[in-house]
């Protein structure tokens, strides 16, 4: 086997009186693709930018190439190849592909005036170096974000990146991208550069890794060679716990009647003649991928997109739904997938974001706001979901991504709502706080709301729904229930159509 | 798919911005030209020509300040102090010379600038409170220690009157009198080739686009965002200074409560000419086509004959336009 590139030894953190790493020892292989994974708060992110140099270690040792390091700074770091590519990417939206890829090397240089061919001529080789083609003018701002990615990549190649670590990259990017990603990254393989993912999609971590170091509670758990990995066992050393398999089972009343229905609803280059029936009770699931039009296809239900023809029908009656305040009238309402822009207020208080759907509730009759009625309110919410937080006044962004979504359900269900819309629920959310926020799902239904849950993870969808509709290229492609489909097929046939989608 | 509509549509609407507003330009002259055939005339463009140049290199030093994801209030006080400083040290001093008046008020331009980038990039203070502070503060400081009263046409050295009527070329004509291609034009153009230059071909140019962009990035990629920073609001201090020479060359009278107050026009043509006001988008020739029309707009009302009150309201409203359908049409592209 190849020489180690990376060695950690025996490294600890100790944050605040919080033991973030306690004892980790992992290496890394010239040319390796080495995956990181562990649920929010396991040391994943200390322990990069403990390789990165940004955080120094309270004790242990690094060693890059056989030379150790006992305090590895940041321009150690990057002078020995190591790139971190973080979430954000840190490129500059507004300018060109080209100067996004060269800029850094120009800074490098101290180059006072910038010759554009010199620009282009860089950007170009190391596309070439990763077989890629891109329109070196664009703006950054008009590409992809799997695009994005390899502008970033071409980045860190430039600095003569021997490793490059990658947090959570497959967050945003569809199937298809993540195969073009993970073709980018044999290539890298091959010219000897190795890859740390960090990640915590366990499907993805399976598809890409070569060996997997688990974190947990900031210790390591194990190393492991993916062949002898599969989702359960992996989920299981994340978590330390089993994951429930419990199907959701609804149980059909004949006299059931209709509560929303969809018909021939139709958006120029978004969806096509999509009609579904939704009843009390049910989890009806929406799966495709990005692009697919099932977002596109919630906001329309939301008067949030107005769709070009089609109709919808709350309770048989037929209605027109033009903006949000007429769709929470009606009793739908809607969880976005981009829960901290779009599901919450970040910087305000639990308490606030919770009132903030049904202020009406709690005014004083001069229509004034009640504060003691706000507080027992936004309370009662909390104790009903479950929410564990020592203070309502706590900004929301302070919380776990588990009860951050608790307190967006909660505002939604202080509406009194008969349709309940998620889109991609449990994104971002550690496997743990994952299964609690189903079983929070699944009681919903039970109460009688209809549930309509948006997700592109075939076992999420397979456990919590009844039925499911299988969406590509803007149109409903297979309606079915779910008993009679198994996981593997529905994953066959929704990576099979997504294909067509997004180029 | 969905990604190839959305990118050709957003490229469009910036590609096409300058296009629109040029065809715009051409289209509202010719509308005027036939309600007074004296405005297409080559006298009446050249003179524009001039009297636009000090409103237009002001124009330059606000966008290069929008481009970098900042706003200057401050620089019509910046203006009016090199100006009417340096008025007052002319005459104090005896020395009448245009040279040695461009001196003093760029280099009060550069401190008062390097006032505002130190509490910005120091400090951190968001660039308007940070520049609407130093706005009242370099005024009341104008006022109280330099002094209220006005430099009158009689008291103003000669050299400003000298300079105010230096034409690179002139035309006589046949009926006498003559008209040309003033001076303030030639320095207008050199500071847009001077600014486009800066900012297409250095490094540093490249910097005021990045912070434009994305502040946190260009930390990270190791840029000195400070020394970026310091050096915008230094540059806006000198444009400042020299367009407030060009001012009191022009209308021979230096009075110090003037200028102050214009900021918006002046940031209009700018926002006209489609420069994001959230930074890290815009051009010199967009800034130089904005500050065209609302000097065309200004120019033609009078020769229509509307009072001049009424080009505050023309001003704004289209101002208004122009920005709300920029902003409609990207929201457009965005939703599909």
């Amino acid at each position: 086997m190849a020489e180690d590139f990376l060695k950690i030894q025996n490294v600890s953190k100790l944050y605040s009186g919080v033991q973030a790493l306690d004892n980790v020892s992992m290496s890394i292989g010239q040319g390796e693709v080495h995956c990181l994974v562990g649920e929010n708060g396991s040391g994943k992110s200390t322990l990069i930018k403990i390789i990165a140099g940004v955080v120094t270690p309270d004790g242990g040792e690094i060693i890059v190439r056989g030379k150790s390091y006992k305090n590895l700074r940041p321009i150690d770091s990057i002078n020995e190849g190591i790139q971190v590519i973080y979430q954000d990417l840190s490129l500059f939206p507004n300018l060109s592909v080209a100067e996004n890829i060269s800029l850094n090397q120009l800074i490098e240089e101290k180059k006072k005036i910038i010759n554009w061919k010199e620009v282009k001529n860089i950007a170009s080789s190391v596309l070439s170096t990763i077989k890629k083609e891109l329109d070196l003018n664009e703006k950054v701002e008009n590409i992809s974000i799997a695009n994005k990615q390899l502008v970033a990549i071409c980045r860190a190649l430039l600095r003569n990146a021997k490793l490059i670590i990658m947090d959570e990259p497959t967050t945003a990017i569809t199937k298809k991208e993540i195969d073009k990603l993970l073709s980018v990254i044999l290539d890298l393989k091959e010219s000897g550069i190795s890859t740390l993912f960090v990640s915590h999609k366990l499907s993805e971590v399976l598809q890409i890794a070569e060996k997997v170091t688990v974190l947990r509670d900031g210790k390591k758990v194990g190393d492991y060679n993916a062949g002898e990995l599969d989702y359960d066992t992996l989920s299981f050393y994340m978590s330390g716990k089993k994951i429930d398999h419990s199907v959701f089972d609804y149980q059909e009343r004949a006299d059931q009647k209709t509560l929303l229905e969809v018909k021939d609803l139709s958006k120029k280059g978004q969806f096509e003649d999509i009609s579904f029936k939704l009843r009390p009770g049910e989890i009806v699931g929406m799966i495709g991928s990005l692009g697919s039009g099932r977002t596109e296809v919630a906001l329309s239900l939301f008067g949030l997109n107005k769709p070009d023809s089609g109709s919808i029908y709350m309770n048989g009656e037929p209605v027109k739904i033009n903006s949000p305040r007429k769709a929470i009238s009606l009793g739908l309402c809607y969880l976005p997938e981009d829960r901290l822009n779009q599901g919450l207020f970040l910087k305000q208080s639990i308490q606030n974001n919770v009132v903030v759907t049904n202020l009406r509730k709690i005014l004083t009759k001069s229509k004034l706001l009640n504060y003691s009625k706000k507080y027992e309110y936004a309370k009662m919410w909390v104790d009903e979901l479950n929410i564990n937080v020592p203070s309502l006044e706590i900004a929301v962004q302070a919380l776990s991504g588990g009860n951050q979504q608790r307190v967006v359900i909660a505002k939604w269900l202080a509406t009194d709502p008969k349709v309940f819309i998620l889109d991609s629920p449990t994104v971002g959310i550690d496997v743990n706080s994952k299964s609690n926020i189903h079983n929070l799902i699944r009681q919903l239904a039970k109460k009688g709301i209809g549930v309509i849950m948006i997700s592109d993870e075939v076992p999420e969808i397979v456990h919590n729904c009844n039925r499911i509709l299988v969406m590509a290229d803007g149109r409903i492609i297979q309606e079915v229930d779910t008993v009679d489909i198994t996981e593997d097929k529905l994953f066959d046939l929704v990576s099979s159509n997504s294909k067509n989608s997004e180029g | 798919m969905t990604g190839t509509i959305h990118k050709s549509q957003i490229q469009k609407v910036f590609n096409q911005n300058e296009a629109y507003l040029s065809l715009i330009i051409v289209a509202y002259s010719i509308l005027v030209t036939s309600l007074n055939p004296s405005f297409l005339s080559f006298e009446n463009l050249l003179d524009l020509g001039k009297s636009s140049a000090s409103m237009g290199i002001m124009a330059i030093g606000v966008f290069v300040v929008l481009l970098s994801g900042g706003i200057d209030m401050s620089f019509t006080a910046i203006a009016i102090s090199g100006q009417y400083i340096a008025a007052n040290v002319l005459i104090a001093s005896g020395v009448d010379n245009i040279y040695f008046a461009f001196l003093i008020s760029c280099l009060v331009g550069l401190s008062l600038g390097a006032v505002n980038g130190l509490i910005i990039s120091y400090f951190k203070i968001p660039t308007f409170i940070a520049t609407l502070g130093t706005l009242n503060v370099f005024h009341g400081i104008l006022l109280t220690v330099v002094g209220t009263k006005a430099v009158n046409s009689a008291q103003l050295p000669d050299c400003f009157k000298k300079f105010g009527a230096t034409n690179v070329f002139t035309v006589v004509k046949p009926e006498g009198g003559s008209y040309g291609l003033s001076i303030f034009t030639v320095i207008f153009i050199a500071v847009a080739l001077l600014t486009w230059f800066i900012l297409t071909y250095t490094q540093l140019g490249r910097g005021i686009y990045a912070i434009g962009g994305d502040m946190e990035a260009a930390k990270r990629s190791g840029m000195n965002v400070f020394n970026i920073q310091f050096f915008i609001y230094c540059y806006v201090g000198i444009l400042a200074g020299i367009a407030g020479v060009l001012h009191v060359s022009l209308i021979r009278y230096s009075n110090p409560t003037y200028l102050v107050g214009s900021e918006l026009s002046v940031i209009a043509p700018v926002v006209l000419g489609g420069t994001r006001i959230t930074g890290g988008s815009g051009t010199v020739i967009g800034t130089i086509l904005g500050v065209a029309m609302i000097t065309l707009l200004n120019n033609s009302l009078i020769l229509i004959g509307l009072s001049s009150f009424w080009q505050e309201f023309f001003t704004g409203v289209i101002v208004a336009i122009s920005v709300s359908l920029s902003s409609y049409q990207i929201r457009k592209s965005m939703m599909i």
